[in-house]
């Protein structure tokens, strides 16, 4: 045969099947095993990958998400305060950090996490104080407090 | 489409450019392009307004205009690194190609590819990176004395 | 900028550090908590599940652990050989007698997740029924750990006037017989 325009040897480049194979194998080339070659085991396994990779979106925040408060939560335990104390008090003293940039802060600024949960903590002991009022408790009651 | 099978890179621009200084990483421009097809109309007419003004402008970029008989208009464009792209500008106006121009000399020539995260640093820490003795009273010796 | 260069940066973050805990009158539970933690690097802002960045614990004392209740009586460990009639169960108390390690050790090992790196971490644990440590291991300690349960004294540790300062509610008869 003789193409004289390329528009007519685009057309000819083979049958429609072929393409369409190849489709689905370009999203298989790096799997293992046969499923990277065969049309019917790749299509199958593409198809798995997709829904994967759907689902994985949102679990991968979800993970992210649980990995901060895991770095926080032990870079709280560092100085004396525990992860839900420590965001508690931040968000009282209006600190409007999230906690993607508080773990940052933890591993790569350890010196002003420092200085964030000191202010918690001191937010803290605020807070019992005023809770506590001035030792004095309200009639009928009894606590610790009128013990000590 | 998944994460592990589109190829992904780390965010970052060629030997830090345009930090301090600038060098246009694309190096050479063919606008290739039929004297009589009509798909041509527009680029001919970029040709007769504003290719001049556009080699003009960058004088590190080499402009070859290249007429051939041919109904497909292109402008291949290749990047310091030896990247190529080809941009087909069939039935584009002057303006559009001169748009495309101005963003193919605006590229690094990087793959464009996923780009893993948003944000690069080469100092992620000012303060020192965190490590087990950041936080720790600076005692050292044994721990206590055990009886042996 | 920190007082790092880069490489050695690397090196002091991810430093293991070797923590020696006391495990005398301790719930085995307690120690197994605070040692699970230490051997998954969860106690450091760099955690991650993939990193290995777990530290090395040594537990002394193990023989003289404290379980509360009955549970040395009570508590059954079970194992299976995988033969026929293979199937152990000894209760805490033989199981101590025959492997004083072998209870904080079992403890540790079902607080861990349950993946490939449980292992490894168990291969940082060091158990010793004594507090005596082999010198190489006590060349490494950097901290020690505070114990999870205060040690409640003896009654032959007060000292007289302490007895005689506790409130008491009756006054036994001179012929009354403790029993």
């Amino acid at each position: 045969m003789v193409f004289l325009s390329l528009s007519c040897w685009i057309r000819n480049r083979g049958p429609d099947r072929y393409w369409k194979v190849q489709e689905v194998l370009k999203h298989a080339r790096h799997f293992r095993g046969r499923k990277n070659r065969c049309y019917s085991l790749a299509v199958r396994a593409v198809r798995r990958a997709f829904v994967y990779a759907t689902k994985a979106r949102k679990v991968k925040k979800r993970n992210i998400r649980t990995l901060w408060i895991t770095r926080i939560s032990a870079g709280s335990r560092e100085h004396g305060m525990k992860y839900p104390a420590l965001m508690n008090h931040l968000t009282k003293s209006s600190v409007q950090l999230n906690r993607r940039v508080l773990s940052d802060l933890a591993i790569t600024e350890p010196r002003s996490f420092l200085s964030l949960a000191k202010l918690a903590r001191a937010r803290q002991q605020e807070g019992f104080r005023a809770a506590l009022g001035d030792g004095k408790e309200p009639a009928g009651v009894l606590s610790r407090v009128m013990l000590q | 489409m998944t994460s592990r099978g589109t190829p992904s890179r780390f965010l970052k621009s060629v030997l830090q450019n345009g930090v301090g200084r600038y060098v246009c990483q694309l190096k050479r421009v063919s606008i290739i392009f039929s004297k009589n097809a009509q798909s041509s109309l527009g680029i001919r007419d970029f040709i007769e307004e504003g290719v001049v003004d556009y080699a003009k402008k960058n004088p590190g970029t080499v402009v070859y205009v290249s007429p051939q008989p041919r109904r497909i208009p292109k402008i291949v464009a290749e990047y310091l690194n030896g990247n190529v792209r080809e941009e087909i500008v069939t039935n584009k106006t002057s303006a559009q190609i001169s748009e495309l121009l101005t963003k193919l000399s605006n590229q690094s020539g990087l793959d464009i590819i996923r780009i893993r995260k948003p944000q690069h640093t080469d100092s992620p820490s000012i303060q020192g990176q965190w490590h087990p003795f950041v936080n720790r009273p600076p005692s050292i010796g044994l721990i206590r004395p055990l009886k042996d | 900028m920190s007082s790092f260069s880069r490489s050695a940066q690397q090196w002091a973050t991810f430093a293991r550090s070797w923590f020696l805990i006391d495990a005398r009158m301790q719930p085995p539970g307690k120690i197994a908590s605070v040692c699970s933690v230490r051997l998954q690097g969860k106690h450091k802002p760099i955690y991650h599940a993939l990193s290995e960045c777990g530290d090395h614990v040594v537990v002394i004392n193990s023989r003289h652990i404290a379980f509360s209740g009955n549970k040395w009586e009570q508590k059954v460990y079970s194992s299976h050989t995988g033969y026929p009639g293979g199937f152990k169960q000894v209760t805490a108390a033989q199981l101590h007698h025959k492997d004083p390690k072998a209870i904080v050790k079992l403890a540790v090992y079902g607080m861990l997740p349950k993946n490939l790196q449980r292992r490894s971490m168990m291969q940082r644990l060091h158990i010793f029924p004594e507090d005596e440590l082999p010198d190489d291991i006590r060349a490494n300690l950097t901290e020690e750990l505070p114990q999870p349960r205060e040690i409640p004294r003896k009654l032959s540790e007060y000292t007289q006037e302490e007895i005689d300062a506790f409130p008491r509610l009756w006054t036994p008869p001179t012929d009354y017989k403790m029993k």
